[in-house]
């Protein structure tokens, strides 16, 4: 293994920069606050105060909150993801980027830094909201299971800020828009406001392929949904590593191919 | 002799439309090779595969064809640590938006490796060496296009890289600004011993920067040499004006070597040479021989622009 492998310090300091990137354009723009709060916060009131007035019993009103909350940690958090791409392509200067020695691993961890305290503040300020206005209180069951769904919920973000990243590799950046549609399909299969139980048989065929299915499940267990199958949570686990995993060699062989159709050069001017 | 860029038989064709395919050569061919601390232009009209190929040697686009060394190495194997070796410069420079002049070189710096004090120090000097320090805290998109250019000149040093490219690097500058550049990049070859690769449209920077240059047509070197041996090649030689009085017998400079093309226009002589420090003399002995008085004589230098123009046409 070469030297530069082995010199953690200088892996750890190119994880950094991705990290200082997306923070210093985090604390720049103002868009970036905007999504972190509103809107979360937005969803979270229209959906809690639906609840309120449907009068839900509170098991239901904990599914919904459930759902509605985890969106919007995991919206902030991936889209931090898809920036550390993003930001370079909006600025156009992607190639810059791309010819330092720099690899997947230094992009998707330093960018997960600040997604995970962006997507961190968002949860935690969208589940204060919940104890105080709706009563729902997430550490109800132990902060053991809380912190388990959080970490689940950052490592489904890696899973869709890469995707992102690739599909803006190959489409070019017709596909950022990727980024913000990516979790409203989500919403739609992953059985946010609704049991997944409801779906199509054929939609429930796409929503087991997706580890947030079970990742909300195995939450919503401690409020008294029985999930349709065992060990969700390793599962979600185990299913998001595995994707994870396969994202990095596709975003490698996306690289690749950019290179030789000269998206990235285009992406660059 | 150790090449820091060897490239053979490369080739590049973009194909774009999903149902109707279109492709378009950008290089059909090229073999090249730069040595170690040279200083080299890459020439050519617009759309003749000048940034493609720069592309290609960093490795941000891939060839479809043939074999590329970069600092003795090859991507396919040791990209990395190329990386290490080169960085890039482009004309139009675009960096973070929001990032200030001293956050952008502190990314880069970061990209590459640079800790604590190393970074801290090597960004202080580079702020120091291209003049930055008064716009060090001004953000990017805040920037003049000479200081983000100066910017991005800086960047590509921030690994002190043995290879450097730069792709049209005082485009759309103010002169003043464009001939500093230029004594920066004369400067930093002469010093440092870094090897350059640079496009550039402007003929005089690279007359009077590149020790050789290749002309790129159609995705083809077509001429390569230093911009002297181009001249001759190409017979673009030196233009001598010469006024007289009285007449001038039309075949009294045939017999003599080194002249292109003898034009008459009244009691004005064109006369093209290749070289008029040489051939100069030789026709005003002609002319005193035959008693005919000269009133002015005025020489015109041919230059890369010549050439140019005539492997562009």
């Amino acid at each position: 293994m070469k030297t530069y492998l082995l010199n953690w310090r200088a892996e750890a300091v190119k994880i950094w920069a991705f990290a200082f990137k997306n923070w210093i354009m985090t604390k720049r723009n103002i868009f970036t606050l905007f999504e972190m709060l509103f809107w979360p916060v937005v969803g979270f009131l229209s959906v809690g105060l639906l609840a309120e007035f449907a009068a839900l019993q509170p098991s239901m009103k904990a599914f919904i909150l459930v759902g509605v909350v985890s969106m919007g940690a995991l919206q902030v958090c991936q889209l931090d993801v898809a920036y550390a791409l993003l930001y370079d392509v909006w600025s156009k200067a992607l190639k810059h980027g791309f010819v330092a020695p720099v690899g997947i691993r230094h992009l998707l961890l330093g960018s997960m830094m600040i997604g995970m305290i962006r997507g961190g503040l968002v949860f935690i300020f969208l589940a204060g909201a919940s104890c105080f206005l709706f009563g729902f209180n997430f550490a109800g069951r132990g902060f053991v299971p809380v912190a388990l769904f959080v970490a689940g919920l950052f490592l489904n973000a890696a899973v869709v800020g890469i995707l992102v990243c690739i599909l803006v590799l190959v489409f070019g950046n017709r596909a950022e828009v990727a980024a913000w549609s990516m979790v409203s399909l989500m919403l739609l299969v992953c059985g946010i406001y609704y049991p997944v139980s409801i779906l199509p048989a054929w939609v429930q065929v796409i929503s087991r392929c997706v580890p947030l299915t079970y990742l909300l499940e195995y939450f919503r267990e401690f409020y008294g949904f029985k999930p349709a199958g065992s060990h969700v949570l390793i599962k979600a686990y185990a299913m998001a590593a595995a994707y994870l995993g396969l994202e990095i060699v596709a975003m490698k062989a996306a690289v690749t191919r950019a290179k030789r159709t000269g998206i990235l050069l285009k992406l660059s001017e | 002799m150790i090449f820091a860029v060897e490239v053979k038989s490369i080739r590049k064709t973009y194909v774009s439309g999903l149902i109707r395919r279109r492709r378009k050569e950008a290089l059909r061919g090229i073999t090249f090779a730069v040595p170690q601390g040279a200083l080299w232009g890459i020439l050519g009209p617009n759309g003749a595969g000048k940034t493609t190929f720069l592309s290609i040697l960093s490795n941000l686009i891939r060839p479809d064809s043939g074999e590329v060394r970069v600092l003795e190495m090859d991507f396919q194997t040791r990209a990395m640590e190329i990386f290490h070796g080169i960085n890039l410069s482009s004309g139009h420079a675009n960096f973070l938006w929001s990032l200030t002049v001293r956050e952008n070189l502190e990314y880069y710096a970061m990209l590459y490796g640079l800790s604590g004090r190393q970074r801290r120090q090597k960004v202080e000097e580079l702020i120091a060496l291209f003049n930055l320090t008064e716009f060090s805290r001004v953000r990017f998109d805040e920037l003049s296009t000479g200081t983000k250019q100066k910017l991005s000149l800086a960047k590509s040093l921030v690994n002190e890289p043995q290879l450097l490219f730069l792709d049209e690097p005082t485009v759309g500058l103010d002169p003043d600004i464009a001939r500093r550049i230029r004594e920066f990049i004369q400067d930093l070859h002469h010093r440092r011993k870094t090897t350059i690769l640079m496009t550039t449209h402007n003929m005089q920077e690279a007359e009077s920067l590149c020790e050789q240059v290749a002309f790129l047509k159609e995705g083809v070197v077509r001429a390569f040499g230093t911009p002297q041996e181009l001249k001759q090649t190409l017979h673009l030689g030196d233009t001598i004006r010469i006024h007289f009085r009285g007449s001038l017998p039309a075949a009294i400079l045939d017999r003599m070597t080194g002249l292109y093309r003898v034009l008459l226009q009244g009691t004005t002589c064109l006369v093209e040479v290749d070289d008029h420090r040489r051939r100069l003399p030789q026709i005003l002995d002609v002319f005193i021989h035959n008693k005919i008085m000269v009133d002015d004589v005025s020489v015109r230098r041919s230059d890369l622009e010549d050439v140019f123009i005539k492997l562009a046409g």
